[in-house]
């Protein structure tokens, strides 16, 4: 093999000699414009399949030596349709560009049709699959950070299958779902969390990026509306790659990257630990005198020490939980068909071994899209893929033995004891038993398919009908052995399975007709059904005959099991309309009538409508042709979008079955409210498009105002009112969120050699409750809602530094003075301190800027992605950082700068063991959490058109990528993204808990098209 | 491909003919409809109010709750749970837990048994009628009963008794309900109904759930409380001479058991695979299942003996320094029995101070139950000797509260009738009702 390439690459090189050899001449010309021929300045112009290329000067001149008189000349330019000449033997070759069918061709995913860009009156991002390839990271919506304006996404911490949270234009519920409506090919797709343990898992993880043709992310209510039950929190439409006509084409992706934490943090070593719990237990006044409490302090470390004497041991357990990761890749396609049939067949596999010890993910996955012409008017076609992801969990962050945790261990504890045993005698269950004695392997099979015909009555009128099928089957085998922390029986394994499973058609009308000259009519009517069934079964078992037997048939006693079933299913019938007159004014209406089962029979159909309209004044006379403005579209929209509750029988009265002295019974679980109906958020989106100077400058400004009403609450119903929980699920509360998005692009350098675009997205969210159930705060943990307040704020006491006389812990008071202000006295009595709004975890102001250049064959790109205004809190403080008034855990280095004599000046109290000074939950562990970062970088070269020729290959290109590679930021806890997994709710966020940061990937990798 | 357009028709027409598909019934759950349509399922409901009644009520908490509060120096709190401290000592406020949980959950289960009284209409077999009625109208009369002692001032023997107490509540659950307080007397007026009624629709025996005489021996409790002592001694009476349950011969017999003793006229059950036993949560050691002793003996409750023969004496244990309860040392064992020993404490009472001997003497009531015991027999009864032997057999069973309000003895320093011994109306019970009034001495 090695062989061949060296001979061939030797053929090359003498080829590329001889081709310098040929015959060359000049040809010359002047490029205009087809609508008024002026002069078109800055027209690349290249010889088609070479470098070879030169740039239109002020007047539209260019002149160009070719080499053969089969040259192609290529004109290309930004907002025109690119022209293709053949030279044959002229020495002059004028050209006419047509400025609108380019742009105008371009289209974006809409949800049941497609659109033109030019004439979008909605607010709809596009991701193309070249902006997210070439990223190492098993969840495909990490690998659109940064690149869509109004859209936050944030990975909750450094697990490989965790969770990500994709946030659109501000939160819009509170108990209801709040992630987007995610729509592959045109069919629904279930993004429940199956996980079984508090850690949520990535349900998209089976998706392959490398199949991903592009992404539509639908965020005004006029765009979404077509989706309208579902479509709150905005829409997400994946659109898989489809075969292309011709030659088939072959593409190879390799890469190898090897993955670190983002950040560390510094703990104390043996020293300063040894030296500060001297220091606090003396200070604790537990004991008559130093003396005393450092006896106190070597008998207890002792206890610890396992085999060794602790004074000559120092752990380092960050580095113990933590690892490099590796990252492998292989993915390959084929792509081709003739006039009948088009095919793209696709496999790819990935195997991760992540940054946390013992958390590893593999996946593998293939998938089949293929169309077929049956006759001149009937099209049919398949996608299909299954894949098979298997993932090495590990315990929620808030879990002893999770491998995170190991940082509250003691350093004078060695992690194994002398026979290779992990120790343990640790201050917290060692992890490294867990590690060794359990396993928990989730394995996702999942199948997405779709089958669809399409038929053209007549040109103007087709009728689509589409099957879609989605199969999310989890198995999960844990096991924990006899010797691993809290296992009082002799080994448990726990096994189960989940199926959730979604059937959905489509089935609608399109018509397409020009309405005399210069109008155009596009409608889109028709229907869909979804049904959602789960079905999950558990068994539990404990007692094994030795640690060699690990399921659940050889277990003793069968502990536990469950079997459960639920559906839902939703019926709903739309229609859409666009009329665009003369390209200029767009008008579009749509509505959407849905029926959904979780709802009460008078309340199961909600009805929503849109309407949008749009004006391209830089098609006006007035405008026409103008050189610095050179496009300019306005755009407005209306409409209602609608979400539903998490249960699925939310409405009713039921039911559930209990147990009485081995007897069964019933019991009643949840009260009635047959008046449950639909979330409504109706939301308002103004815009702006606007191209400067030809379309170098181009971008986007919008302005939206999203309402949501009837917010679907646990109403508190009177205790004497007897309703299970006391309390049922009601639509009560509203909020807003109202916010700008700016996206800008430049075309900063463009010649045949060199091209440099860059694209920057900023957007603001306000989030605001405005009402809420009798208008009483409720609080979760550290967050609180409350009606004029930001969803979710943090409420927490204030932290107000330390005594300098006696190392007290000090707190603002934070009263209600008589006339309203609030007393900034402060105390070292927290419980006569109060609490406080101060701070959100969700960030005012998110952007994200990336920049492509390429220089000949180099390319060069990176993305940085920003976001300000939000805090974190790390709960995890009240252990790390409290000078062991809350046990022995070690701590961070920051407790270095503890308060030790009367005068010293600084925020850390005096370390008191196992007193409270100053470790209850305050803003002590609150913290801005304002990044910049560079998201992606990729640095690729590929080989020249003519050596490619000569290999008989379209593409190679070497690569370098990098993820998460530089984090600018003055947040000193892990990462100011990573926040706990365990028990993240849509009221519970934002808090820090041993969360692991999320990783920062080095990347080689090769692409191949042949 | 000259039918394909047909095939698109019929495609067409499928799909929009399948609104019936909005249908969906809940699989492990059934609603309410079908919950309350036969009459096997009625009965699954009233066995749900038992499930539901021993998991917080008279799982042992609600003893907890009263022997926190009766108690000053005879027992001490050495635990660390917020709730139960504050009611050791005598400082509730409106937010204590363990009052809101008392409140909450009790009336969830007069919902419960509620729907099975409007529902009797299901069943067709008079029997089973009768002993659902029966036994709904038990857990409704004592659930009454318990809410009325703990968050009402005490009854007072002979008076109006329009003090504030609890709302009686009558109908199955309801959404929109929202109901005041009643009075005291209107609350024990219903509990008297109800478990009179229950007493008439009751069986003989009725295995593990309640039977006739349950019934009764509470209704001898309700008397003795309402200091009707007449009809507490006639009830007591008839519990003892007709229900066919007798004393175990030993006092260790009766206790740490998930299976009723012959002396259990009633209890709730727990099991190995049902149910938590709050008691021994809180009573017991960490080996026996407990937290470590939350609650020791102290040694003005071992002064309390006479004998040291007296087997009830020595029923403790030691942990750690801590004197502990023996009456709680087994995890998985009945809670918040009925024992056939008070109903012969309550007729020997009855008896004493009606200047009767009905059934038999008070005396021999009395050295019936010390005998059992070892303890040797006394000469002659005392009121305040019955009402000593009451504390010797009953101590930690929650009682001591409710007989030193009605028999109107200071507990600690505080008054039978003070503010403080009266649970507060929960904070959130106000939040969602405002028709509750709070009780005196709450600020809010």
């Amino acid at each position: 093999m090695k062989a061949r390439l060296l001979l061939s690459l030797m053929l090359v090189f003498t080829l590329c000699m001889s081709n310098a050899l040929a015959q060359q001449r000049s040809v010359s010309g002047t490029v205009t414009t087809s609508e008024d021929d002026s002069s078109l300045p800055g027209v690349t112009v290249i010889e088609k399949g070479t470098t070879n290329g030169t740039i239109t000067d002020a007047d539209g001149n260019y002149s160009l030596t070719i080499s053969s008189n089969d040259a192609v000349l290529v004109f290309s330019f930004v907002g025109f349709a690119t022209v293709e000449e053949a030279v044959g033997s002229r020495s002059r070759v004028d050209i006419s560009m047509n400025a609108d069918l380019q742009t105008l061709s371009e289209v974006v995913v809409v949800g049941y049709g497609t659109q033109s860009k030019a004439l979008l009156t909605d607010n709809v991002a596009n991701i193309e699959s070249s902006q997210i390839s070439g990223i190492s990271t098993p969840g495909f919506q990490n690998t659109l950070v940064g690149k869509a304006p109004g859209v936050q996404i944030t990975q909750i911490n450094g697990k490989v299958e965790g969770s990500v949270k994709v946030i659109i234009r501000g939160l819009s519920s509170i108990s209801a779902s709040q992630e987007p409506l995610y729509v592959i090919d045109g069919i629904e797709m279930n993004n429940s969390n199956e996980s079984s343990i508090g850690a949520n898992l990535n349900p998209l993880l089976s998706i392959n990026p490398d199949d991903i043709e592009s992404i539509d992310i639908l965020k005004d209510a006029s765009a979404a509306a077509i989706y309208g039950a579902k479509a709150t929190n905005g829409v997400i439409l994946i659109t898989t790659k489809k075969g292309q006509q011709g030659k088939a084409t072959v593409s190879v992706n390799l890469s190898n990257g090897i993955g670190k934490p983002t950040n560390l943090r510094d703990w104390l070593n043996r020293e300063q630990y040894l030296e500060l719990i001297r220091e606090s237990a003396f200070n604790s006044g537990f004991f008559a005198d130093q003396a005393a409490s450092d006896a106190w302090v070597d008998t207890r470390l002792q206890r610890y020490q396992g085999d060794e004497d602790y004074n000559n041991v120092d752990t380092d357990w960050q580095d113990e939980a933590l690892q490099s990761s590796h990252i492998r890749d292989a993915s390959i396609s084929i792509s081709g068909g003739n006039e009948k049939t088009t095919t793209y067949i696709s496999g790819a596999y990935q195997d991760n071994k992540g940054i946390v010890r013992g958390n590893n993910l593999e996946r593998f996955s293939a998938r089949a899209n293929i169309d077929n012409k049956v006759g001149e008017r009937f099209n049919v076609g398949i996608n299909f893929n299954f894949s098979h992801t298997q993932i090495d969990r590990i315990a929620g962050d808030n879990a002893f033995v999770t491998p995170f945790q190991a940082i509250a261990q003691v350093p004078t504890s060695p992690t194994h004891l002398a026979d290779g045993e992990p120790n343990g005698g640790t201050l917290y269950a060692n992890f490294l038993l867990q590690d060794k004695h359990s396993f928990r392997e989730t394995i996702v099979r999942r199948t997405l398919g779709k089958v669809y015909g399409e038929y053209e009555f007549l040109p103007e009128l087709r009728y689509r009908t589409e099957l879609g099928f989605d199969l999310y089957a989890q198995s999960v085998d844990r096991n924990t052995g006899r010797l691993a922390p809290f296992q009082s029986t002799n080994g448990q394994s726990f096994a189960s399975n989940v199926e959730r499973q979604l059937i959905s058609t489509n089935n609608y009308f399109t018509f397409d007709k020009n309405i005399g000259e210069t109008g155009n009519l596009n409608a889109v009517a028709g229907m869909t059904y979804t049904k959602s069934d789960r079905r999950s079964a558990d068994v539990t078992g404990d007692g094994f005959p030795t640690d060699d037997f690990k399921s659940v048939s050889s277990a003793a006693t069968i502990s536990a099991g469950n079997g459960d079933f639920t559906a839902w299913s939703q019926l709903s019938y739309f229609i859409r309309a666009t009329y665009v007159h003369l390209n200029k004014y767009i008008l579009k209406a749509s509505f959407r009538r849905d029926g959904s089962s979780v709802f009460g029979e008078d309340f199961r159909f909600g009805n929503f409508p849109a309407v949008s309209a749009a004006w391209r004044i830089s098609e006006e006379s007035f405008l026409n042709g103008s050189n610095v403005l050179s496009d300019l579209k306005l755009r407005a929209s209306w409409g209602i979008n609608g979400n539903t509750p998490t249960s699925n029988f939310g409405s009713l009265a039921l039911y559930g079955g209990v147990s009485y002295n081995g007897g069964s019974g019933l019991a009643s679980t949840q009260g009635a409210n047959p008046n449950l109906k639909w979330e409504e958020t109706s939301q308002i989106n103004i815009g702006v498009d606007f191209g400067f100077m030809d379309n170098r400058i181009t971008g986007s400004l919008d302005y939206y105002i999203k309402d949501t009403e009837d917010l679907i609450f646990n109403q508190r119903v009177p205790f004497e009112a007897a309703i299970p929980g006391h309390s049922i699920l009601k639509n009560i509360g509203s909020l807003e969120n109202k916010g700008f998005e700016l996206t800008l692009s430049t075309v900063n350098i463009q010649t045949p050699d060199f091209n440099w675009k860059t694209t920057l997205n900023i957007s603001t969210n306000k989030n605001e409750i405005t009402k809420l159930p009798n208008g009483d705060d409720q609080i979760t943990a550290r967050n609180i809602l409350r009606e004029g307040e930001s969803i979710n704020s943090f409420y927490l006491v204030e932290y107000a530094g330390v005594d300098p006389d006696n190392g007290d812990a000090l707190f603002v008071v934070n009263s209600e003075n008589a006339d309203g202000t609030l007393d900034k006295s402060t105390t070292n009595d927290f419980s006569q301190a109060n609490r406080i709004i101060v701070g959100s975890p969700i960030p005012d102001w998110i952007g994200g800027l990336s920049s492509t250049l390429t220089y000949k064959e180099i390319d060069f790109s990176f993305t940085f992605q920003g976001q300000w205004g939000a805090s974190v809190y790390n709960g995890g403080g009240t252990f790390q950082e409290t000078g062991f008034g809350n046990g022995l855990d070690n701590q961070t280095t920051k407790i270095l700068n503890r308060w030790q004599q009367p005068g010293d000046i600084t925020d850390v109290p005096q370390a008191r063991l196992f007193r409270n000074n100053g470790h209850s939950h305050s803003t002590r562990y609150l913290q801005k959490s304002d990044f910049i970062r560079l998201r992606n970088v990729s640095l690729g070269y590929s080989l020249p058109t003519s050596l490619l020729e000569k290999l008989n290959m379209t593409r190679v290109r070497v690569y370098f990528s990098g993820l998460n590679l530089l984090t600018f930021t003055d947040y000193d806890g892990y990462d100011p993204e990573a926040t706990n997994d365990d028990g993240n709710t849509n009221t519970n966020i934002g808090s820090e808990f041993y969360s692991a940061p999320p990783a920062k990937v080095y990347t080689f990798g090769l692409n191949l098209t042949f | 491909m000259k039918y394909s357009k047909f095939i698109f028709i019929l495609f067409f027409v499928i799909g929009v003919s399948c609104t019936g598909e909005l249908d969906i019934e809940p699989r492990q759950s059934i609603s309410e409809g079908i919950a309350t349509a036969t009459a096997e399922n009625i009965k699954n409901i009233l066995i749900g109010a038992y499930n539901f009644g021993r998991n917080d009520l008279y799982g042992g908490n609600q003893t907890l709750y009263v022997e926190l509060l009766g108690n000053t120096d005879q027992t001490a709190w050495n635990g660390t749970f917020a709730n139960l401290r504050d009611l050791f000592a005598k400082q509730m406020t409106a937010a204590n837990g363990s009052a809101n949980n008392m409140y909450a959950d009790s009336y969830f289960i007069i919902g419960s048994v509620n729907t099975v009284l409007a529902n009797l209409d299901k069943f067709t077999d008079d029997a089973e009628r009768n002993t659902a009625e029966g036994e709904a109208l038990f857990i409704r009369g004592l659930a009454h009963f318990e809410l009325v002692r703990l968050f009402g001032l005490p009854y007072a023997a002979g008076g109006a008794n329009s003090q504030l107490g609890v709302p009686v509540l009558l109908l199955p659950p309801d959404v929109d309900r929202k109901v005041p307080r009643n009075t005291v007397s209107e609350v024990y007026s219903q509990v008297v109904a109800d478990l009179t009624e229950a007493y008439t629709k009751l069986p003989d025996d009725n295995g593990v759930f309640a039977d006739k005489y349950a019934a009764q021996a509470v209704l001898a409790r309700v008397y003795l409380q309402m200091g009707d002592y007449a009809n507490a001694r006639d009830a007591a009476n008839d519990v003892i001479a007709n229900s066919g349950h007798g004393l175990m011969p030993t006092f260790a017999d009766v206790f740490g058991t998930d299976d009723n003793t012959n002396e259990h006229i009633f209890s709730w059950i727990i099991n190995n695979q049902e149910g938590t036993n709050f008691t021994v949560n809180h009573y017991a050691s960490q080996p026996l299942g407990g937290r470590g002793g939350d609650i020791s003996v102290e040694q003005a409750y071992l002064d309390k003996f006479d004998s040291p023969l007296d087997e009830r004496a020595s029923f403790f244990y030691d942990e750690n320094g801590l004197t502990l309860t023996s009456k709680y040392a087994r995890q998985f064992a009945n809670t918040t029995p009925i024992r056939l020993a008070e109903m012969y404490l309550i007729r020997a009472e009855a008896n004493f101070r009606e200047g009767t001997s009905t059934g038999a003497t008070p005396l021999a009531d009395i050295n019936a139950v010390r005998s059992r015991s070892s303890a040797p027999d006394l000469g002659a009864v005392t009121l305040d000797l019955i009402l000593n032997e009451r504390e010797l057999e009953l101590a930690f069973e929650g009682f001591v509260l409710h007989d030193y309000k009605r028999t109107q003895r200071n507990i600690g320093g505080l008054p039978y009738d003070d503010n403080r011994l009266v649970m507060p109306i929960p904070q959130s019970a106000r939040d969602r009702n405002d028709l509750l009034e709070q009780n005196p001495g709450y600020a809010n």
